[in-house]
């Protein structure tokens, strides 16, 4: 069989906080094939972009393995980490905080080419931030300005340049492009398909836009509370949602017409599970509707339901 | 008749940087009611919240300019207004939920003691114990666990500082809440629970809301009136049903709403408006779309369109040479 480009085993990552260990991953196994999408959706605060940093090793995991085509990289020193780190590039959920406000536009899409030494050339470096720039639409005059001067979409433009500018193998895409209206949304996807088909790009896209994430991925995983509970193709988990908080979630977008407005639509209620040392058992019980007493008390297995579609529920577990 | 709370007339701001003078919000008219919701939406840049900027008197010192127009809150032109008056109309009588969280949570403070000053300063004879427990139903409402109150933001994701914000801004009770990107960065479950409290207060207290926003299924859930902004000028204006249901639009809207990915098509290209926004320091000539316009005609170079009804009901405006007479 292929060898992912990207795998997790096991994978946790947890916070130390004064009441006890926040559980802010645990226990992702993940595949990703080399040109494909996964995308991650979950309810926000379930650890999504923990996982995408924790598998960068942008935070330390916890436990488990992040094999990178089969080796696992959390065994990496310094220098192979070193070696690597332009293989795997992250554009960042926050246009604000992630951008450096002492840095011109041009100086931080170059500082990672500078940093991983790949042009050294200052006439080659300039050359490379300006097609840099052209990918992803960014005005020539914009080079000295700096990123307070710019609106949320042009910044979010910039944390795209610097991550291709290494031309990586893997991208974790934190919510891309949710600061950005539909139009230019629509011209940064279209950039970014084209871009994996004509270089093989594999993405790791986390976003709440379920519209885009259907577009853009070929396997979707839902995650809650720091578990994955879900994964199917795309089309398959659209069409056939079996885990109540995936059903939720689907029952919960937003249609641009009107022909929803006055529905009395279902709101998600009950007591969210907290993450610090949380208790065996489904994580959305305390909210499902479905609940009965097996959902707590033990660990609910990962199920594959049907071909490649996975769930964690009592329900599917006869 | 509906009771005017805001008024905006023929505003225009500018950034004075040392290179250039972004004009980014140009002739801006927007009026919004009582307990009414109007949602702003537009492109990256078009500069919506520089115009909430201007409503709060937030605009970044000395770069910042209001060349013309005022902005009339309750009647009183706040374009004017002294320093006294900034703090009266802020805090009571408006609120804004920033684009970004961290603009209006403090670092070093627990997510607790944030939401206990404000609502100390609302309610004045509250008690210890009684803002504590307070604090906590409203941490509930947004959906996040009230045990969790003695960490730092910095210790939350993207989404639930932006929880937080959308809390204490709620808690103020506002006459006028300005809302930018409220519920992008969170899931929409959390999101539909947001949008019904901000109906909830609108029921409640009356409350006015400028929901600015990308989301246009956002728009139809929540909102009363629409206006869509490019290049710092508002070009189609309208009651809900006006955006959503009206055949005609202005060519930038309909480009819009082909943009959004469809869940019911499997498409393999999306669909955006060809071309890149304009430079807003150097707009060009007649229509600002003219240059991305589908439907551009001679006229459209070199004429600013009007903005003009293009209903009886004098409902839905329109800014586009297609709908002017003398096209
Ligand atoms: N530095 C940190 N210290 C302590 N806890 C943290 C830290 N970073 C994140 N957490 C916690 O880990 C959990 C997961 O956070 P994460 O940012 O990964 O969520 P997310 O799924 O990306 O959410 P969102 O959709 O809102 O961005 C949350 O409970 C959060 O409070
Ligand atoms: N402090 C500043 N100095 C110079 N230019 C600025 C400043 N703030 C904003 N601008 C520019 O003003 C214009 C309007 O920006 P604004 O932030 O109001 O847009 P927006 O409609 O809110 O966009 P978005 O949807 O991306 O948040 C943009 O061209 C932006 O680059
Ligand atoms: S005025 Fe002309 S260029 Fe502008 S939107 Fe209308 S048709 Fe297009
Ligand atoms: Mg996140
Ligand atoms: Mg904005």
């Amino acid at each position: 069989m292929e060898q992912p480009l990207i795998e997790t085993k096991n994978l946790k990552k947890y916070f130390q906080t004064s009441e006890g260990n926040l559980h802010a991953v645990d226990g992702i196994n993940l595949k990703i094939f080399k040109g494909k999408t996964l995308g991650v959706v979950g309810e926000s605060g379930c650890g999504k972009s923990t996982l995408g940093r924790t598998i960068i090793r942008l935070l330390e995991a916890t436990e488990g393995e992040v094999l990178f085509k089969g080796n696992n990289i959390l065994d990496y020193g310094f220098e192979e980490m070193l070696n690597i780190r332009k293989d795997m590039q992250i554009i960042f959920q926050d246009p604000y905080a992630s951008l450096n406000p002492r840095m011109t536009v041009s100086e931080i899409i170059v500082e990672p080419i500078k940093v991983s030494r790949i042009i050294t050339n200052n006439n080659k470096i300039n050359k490379k931030v300006s097609e840099l720039m052209d990918t992803v639409g960014l005005a020539k005059r914009l080079v000295n300005s700096y990123p307070h001067e710019l609106d949320g979409g042009r910044r979010q433009r910039i944390g795209i340049a610097r991550a291709l500018a290494l031309n990586p193998e893997f991208i974790i895409c934190d919510e891309p492009v949710s600061a950005l209206d539909v139009s230019i949304q629509a011209q940064i996807l279209n950039l970014m398909m084209d871009l994996q088909d004509e270089e093989g790009y594999t993405y790791m896209f986390i976003t709440h836009d379920l519209s885009v994430v259907k577009h853009i991925s070929d396997e979707i995983m839902v995650m809650y509370l720091g578990q994955a509970i879900e994964q199917a193709s795309s089309d398959e988990l659209f069409e056939n949602p079996l885990h109540p908080y995936t059903q939720a979630l689907l029952g919960a977008i937003l249609v641009p017409n009107l022909s929803r407005r006055n529905e009395n639509k279902e709101i998600v209620r009950g007591e969210v599970t907290n993450p610090i040392s949380p208790k065996p058992g489904c994580r959305f019980a305390p909210r499902c509707p479905y609940f009965k007493e097996d959902c707590l008390g033990q660990e609910i297995e990962y199920k594959e339901v049907d071909k490649g579609h996975f769930v964690s529920c009592v329900l599917y577990n006869k | 008749m509906a009771e005017r709370l805001l008024e905006i007339k023929d505003l225009n701001v500018v950034y004075e940087t040392d290179e250039s003078v972004v004009h980014a919000v140009n002739n801006l008219n927007l009026v919004i009611n009582k307990g009414e919701t109007l949602g702003l939406v537009g492109e990256t840049g078009a500069g919506k919240t520089t115009a909430a900027l201007s409503i709060m008197k937030l605009l970044p010192d000395k770069t910042g300019i209001i060349k013309r127009g005022e902005i009339g809150l309750e009647n009183i032109n706040i374009t004017i207004a002294t320093k006294y008056d900034k703090r009266l109309l802020r805090g009571n009588v408006i609120s804004m939920i920033f684009q970004d969280p961290m603009t209006s949570l403090n670092p070093t403070l627990t997510v607790e003691y944030q939401i206990a000053e404000v609502l100390a300063l609302h309610k004045k004879d509250m008690k210890k114990a009684e803002l504590s427990k307070r604090v906590d139903e409203i941490l509930e409402m947004v959906g996040l666990p009230p045990s969790r109150k003695h960490e730092y933001p910095h210790q939350f994701s993207g989404g639930m500082k932006q929880r937080v914000v959308i809390a204490i801004a709620l808690a103020c009770e506002p006459k006028l809440l300005l809302a930018d990107e409220p519920t992008t960065a969170l899931d929409v479950t959390i999101q539909a629970q947001i949008l019904k409290l901000m109906k909830e207060l609108k029921e409640k207290l009356d409350t006015a809301m400028l929901l600015i926003t990308h989301d246009l299924g956002v728009v139809a859930e929540i909102c009363d009136k629409v206006a869509i902004m490019y290049a710092g000028q508002i070009i189609e204006q309208g009651m809900i049903e006006d955006i959503f249901e009206s055949k005609y639009h202005h060519p930038y809207t309909e480009g819009l709403f082909d943009a959004i990915p469809d869940l019911s098509k499997k498409t393999k290209r999306l669909n955006p408006v060809e071309g890149l926004m304009p430079d807003p320091t150097d707009l060009p000539t007649g229509c600002f779309f003219h240059v991305r316009c589908r439907k551009c005609m001679d006229i459209c170079k070199t004429k600013e369109p009007e903005i003009k009804w293009t209903n009886a009901d004098k409902t839905h405006l329109i800014k586009c040479h297609l709908f002017n007479d003398n096209k």
